[in-house]
Order: structure tokens, then sequence, then C-alpha cells
């Protein structure tokens, strides 16, 4: 569980601020609102690259900024807008580096470790795609990865920066239903920015969404907004 | 599709190889030695005969000296290619060898006796590799991104190359020569009581790799991929660089600067095992890097009684096409 409680999200002046918000493990957020407010500042100070300019970003109990880098690999994992893939770097290898965290010093996959990366692909059907080499997948099919890998991170919250901007619609679709079922499947805390208004309603899903006049974060449930309702508060 | 196991194959016959290399590489030269004096020189050293002699004190040595520097360098390569994500990196880029060729060009031009002899030059080199070694790891711990870091060593290079083109304009041809001598790299100037101590650096340099093997594996998705899934990326950063330092700098000062194994090797093992799994490109480079240089030394074993080529030749007339080659085949 995300405790969000009066925080200033910016770097050097403050973008929005948040009166106080609990994200809970099982729940998929989409973050809304235009361009330059503060979206991306906002997901980088939960990952902890950048600290609020006040208050504590708290989860579970024990605030962000003391958790150690391997500890804060277990808590959250994060999917960018595109992963371009690596020459010469198989499927089946890249879902292993979400086991990154779990390993020893040598990096030596274990018994469970084989586990979760086998149940992931059952889960998400890349059974077809392990052989093949990174770059050799459609954007549709390296984005599936990389949230596969992801997953693999087991880790309670995920962090999708604008995970369909590059897809077509179907695939933009397909993923957020994916999101959907894995926070409730899986128990996570998932939390997606996006600009795909339509695609959000759609998906009946919580929106967070920065209010463009109070400056501030707000949480509004599903099918609490229609999408001139939306616009007019966020954009 | 088996493609582990077709890399295992590999291995196997790489390492099957580099003994078959390594024995045409002891066996040719202008002197035709005999097998029974290998096997004697080894075991029953004798050292009356002279041609046991030379085995010890010049072809053994310029042998472990190949296969140290092949794969020394190779693998410091492979760190620099992971590190800065650019498979055009070296251990060169870093400014490493323009260190050691700036102290080797002021310590042959200095005109004081100590400093110009075999011992001198080697110290000089070793200093010069490890002071550039050194700014540039404190470089690494002030600079946030990778691409300036590159720059940096970049620009380092070119100001030690205005340094030491300045140093050759004012010398005496005598200094001169000699400094062109060493530029243009050999490995014959290794003796067998300097063994242990090269192959002890080696060593270190080898062990220190299994302890990045993971972070490498985890770099190949950049930085920030590599910071979410936990690596102290700034700390690792500065441990690569003292591995390539300690190696590099080693090799440079024994054989001078040895052009384009570290930057072509890596490449065609990765094009040869095509994986991104470092414990294989780690063994691959330092098989192949072997491989290479000795099948390079022989050349220039072959042609020695007539015209002393210098490695580096050989080096680039192999190793520039295969860049060239691995150049348009990322265009493609």
């Amino acid at each position: 569980m995300i405790v969000l409680d009066k925080i200033e999200i910016g770097h050097a002046s403050v973008l929005f601020t948040i009166d106080n918000l609990q994200l809970e493990q099982g729940e998929m957020y989409a973050l809304i609102g235009a361009n330059g407010s503060g979206k991306t500042t906002f997901l980088q100070s939960i990952t902890g690259v950048y600290s609020p300019l006040k208050g504590q970003i708290v989860i579970d109990g024990s605030s962000i900024s003391k958790f150690n880098r391997i500890d804060k690999a277990k808590m959250i994992s994060f999917v960018g807008s595109t992963f371009d893939g690596v020459e010469y770097l198989k499927v089946k290898d890249y879902l292993a580096l979400g086991r990154t965290p779990h390993t020893n010093i040598f990096g030596r996959l274990n018994a469970t470790d084989f586990k979760v990366i086998n149940d992931t692909i059952k889960l998400l059907d890349l059974e077809s795609l392990q052989e093949k080499y990174t770059k050799e997948l459609s954007d549709g099919e390296r984005q599936l990865a990389a949230i596969a890998r992801a997953i693999i991170q087991e880790t309670k919250i995920i962090i999708l920066d604008e995970p369909t901007a590059f897809l077509d619609y179907a695939n933009r679709q397909k993923v957020m239903e994916l999101m959907k079922k894995i926070s409730t499947e899986l128990n996570k805390c998932v939390i997606v920015s996006s600009h795909d208004l339509e695609l959000c309603l759609e998906s009946e899903i919580d929106l967070l969404v920065v209010h463009k006049i109070e400056r501030k974060l707000r949480l509004c449930k599903a099918n609490a907004l229609t999408k001139t309702e939306l616009i007019s508060i966020g954009f | 599709m088996g493609s582990k196991t077709n890399n295992k194959l590999v291995i196997v016959i790489l390492v099957t190889l580099l003994p078959i290399i390594a024995f045409i590489h002891l066996s040719s030269g202008t002197i035709s030695i005999g097998f029974s004096d290998f096997y004697s020189a080894l075991t029953n050293f004798d050292a009356q005969s002279t041609n046991q002699l030379i085995i010890k004190e010049f072809r053994f040595p310029r042998l472990i000296m190949g296969i140290i520097a092949g794969g020394g360098l190779s693998i410091a390569g492979l760190l620099m290619q992971t590190l800065f994500n650019n498979p055009l990196a070296g251990p060169n880029i870093l400014g490493i060898n323009s260190g050691a060729s700036l102290f080797v060009a002021f310590s042959l031009m200095s005109g004081v006796p100590f400093f110009s002899s075999d011992f001198g030059t080697i110290i000089s080199a070793l200093l010069g590799a490890f002071a550039f070694g050194l700014l540039i790891l404190a470089f690494s711990m002030v600079v946030k991104s990778n691409v300036s870091l590159l720059l940096i060593g970049i620009m380092l290079g070119s100001f030690t190359g205005a340094f030491v083109s300045i140093l050759q304009a004012v010398s005496n041809p005598e200094d001169l020569k000699m400094f062109i001598m060493w530029a243009m790299g050999s490995l014959q100037q290794v003796e067998f009581s300097q063994l242990p101590i090269i192959f002890i650096f080696f060593l270190i340099g080898l062990i220190s790799c299994l302890f990045v093997v993971k972070s490498l594996n985890t770099l190949v998705l950049g930085e920030n991929q590599a910071l979410m899934l936990g690596i102290k990326v700034k700390y690792i950063r500065i441990f690569l660089i003292a591995i390539t330092a300690i190696l590099t700098g080693l090799i440079t000062a024994f054989c001078g600067p040895i052009a384009f194994v570290g930057l072509a090797v890596p490449n065609i093992v990765k094009l040869l095992f095509k994986t991104q799994s470092h414990r294989t490109l780690l063994i691959g480079s330092l098989l192949v890097g072997s491989i290479f240089l000795l099948i390079c030394d022989i050349f220039v074993q072959l042609v020695e009684s007539t015209i002393h080529i210098p490695i580096n030749a050989i080096t680039s007339i192999i190793g520039a096409p295969f860049v060239i080659i691995i150049v348009l085949k990322r265009l493609v």
C-alpha cells in the first residue's frame, strides 16, 4: 500500500500537491494529466529517482527514501513506453533479468526463479516467443515481454509510463486488460500513466487526475466521470 | 533451438584450437626447434642448450604474453562496450592507452638513461596507464551520464595525443625511433622472470570479472533499467573501469599500445555466440582474443628474419575489415 500524505511533487517548483491518497494492492490506477503537469515526475518520485519537495512517500509503512536499491527493486518494477530490444538478447534471457534483485552476486537462477519465469510465460502466453531475439519482436510483443519481465521481478507495485503510446488499438486494449487482470489476480498495485482518455475510461479503472486549476492529484473512482468532465478538470 | 549446446560446442572448439595455435606459435620463428626440445625445456631445463634457452627466454614468454594480451584486451573491450552500450568502444576509449603513451614519450625523450631503459619504459607505461585510469575513475564519480564520460575519455585521448606529437617534434631522431618502436607494439619485450607478476595481475583482472557478470547482463538494458533492477550502477562503473585500467595498463606497459584487438574481438565473439550472456561472452573473448593475437604474432614471426613488422600493423590489417563488416551489418 502506498500512502501519499501532504506531498508536493516537482523539481524546482511545485507541479502539484497531494492532500491524502492511498493506493492499494489489487487495484489498477490510470494517471492522467496534461503534458508538463508532472505525471512523469510523480512516477519518478514513487520509484525514488527524485524526492518529493515536501512530505514522504510511504510504502508498506516505511518511507521510500529509506529503501536500499535492492529492496526497492523487490518492491517496485518499471515498464517504459518502449523497449527497443537488445541485439542478441533472447526473450527468455531478457525475462530472466527480471529476477536480478532476487539472485545472488553471480546471478544464478534457482528452482524458484525458474518457476516464477515459467508461470509468467504461461500466464501471458509467451511460449512461442521465448526462443526469439528481442529485436525480432513486434512493438506489441516487445511491450508484452517488458510487462512479463516486470511481473517476474515479483514486486507489489508495477509502474508503467505510457506503455501504450506506441501501440495500435488492439494492442493498447490488450495491455490495459492484461494489467487489470494482473492487478487483481496477482494482487499488485498497478499505476499506468496515459494520454489515452477513451482507453482509460473504457478499461473501467480508477483514475488519478492532475487537476489543472487546483494543481492537485485527485482520485476518481471508475465510471465516476464522463469524458467531458475528465477533460474539463484535467486539460 | 539448442543454441546453448551450439555455444558449448564453439567453446570446446576454441579450447582445442588454442593449444594448437600456441604450439604453432612456439615452433615458428627463424630457428626451427624440435618437439623434444620443447618437452625438455619444460620438464628438465638445460641452460647449455641454445634451443632450450631460446624457448625459455624468448618463445615461451612471448607465447604467454600473446595469450594474456589478446585475452586481456578483448575482455577489457567487452567491459567497455557493455558499460557504454556502444559496440565501438574499446579499452583505449578511456584514454588509458594514451596515458601510457604520454608517459613513455616523456621518459624516452627525457634523455635520462634510467627512463629510456626497458625497465624505465615499463614503469612509465604502468604509471601512465594507472594515472589516467585514476583520472577517468575520478571523472566517473562526478559525471552521471556514460555518454559524457565516453566523451571525456576521447577528449583525454586527443589531449595527450597532442602532447605526444609535440614531444615527437622536438625530440632527437634516436629517441623518436625508440618511441615509435614502442608505439608499434610487440610481444617480444617480455622476459621469463616478469611472467609471474604479469600473470598475477591478469588473474586479478579475470577473477574480478566473475563478480560483474550479473551487472553486465543487466547493463545491456541501459543504465536506468539496471538501476530499477537493483544494480548499483555507480559502483559497478567504477569497478569496471578499474578492471579495464589494470588489464590495459599491464598489457600496454609490456607490449606497447596494441590496437584493434579490444575493439574487434568482442564484436566477433558476439557474432559468433549470438548471446548477451556475459559469462559466455567473457570466456569467448578470452579464447578468441588469445587465438587472434597469437595468429597475428605468427605472421610477425614468419617474416621476422627479413623485416620487423609491428604487431599493430597485423592486428589492424585483420581487425579493421572486421570492424567495417560489423558497422555495415548494423546499418542493414
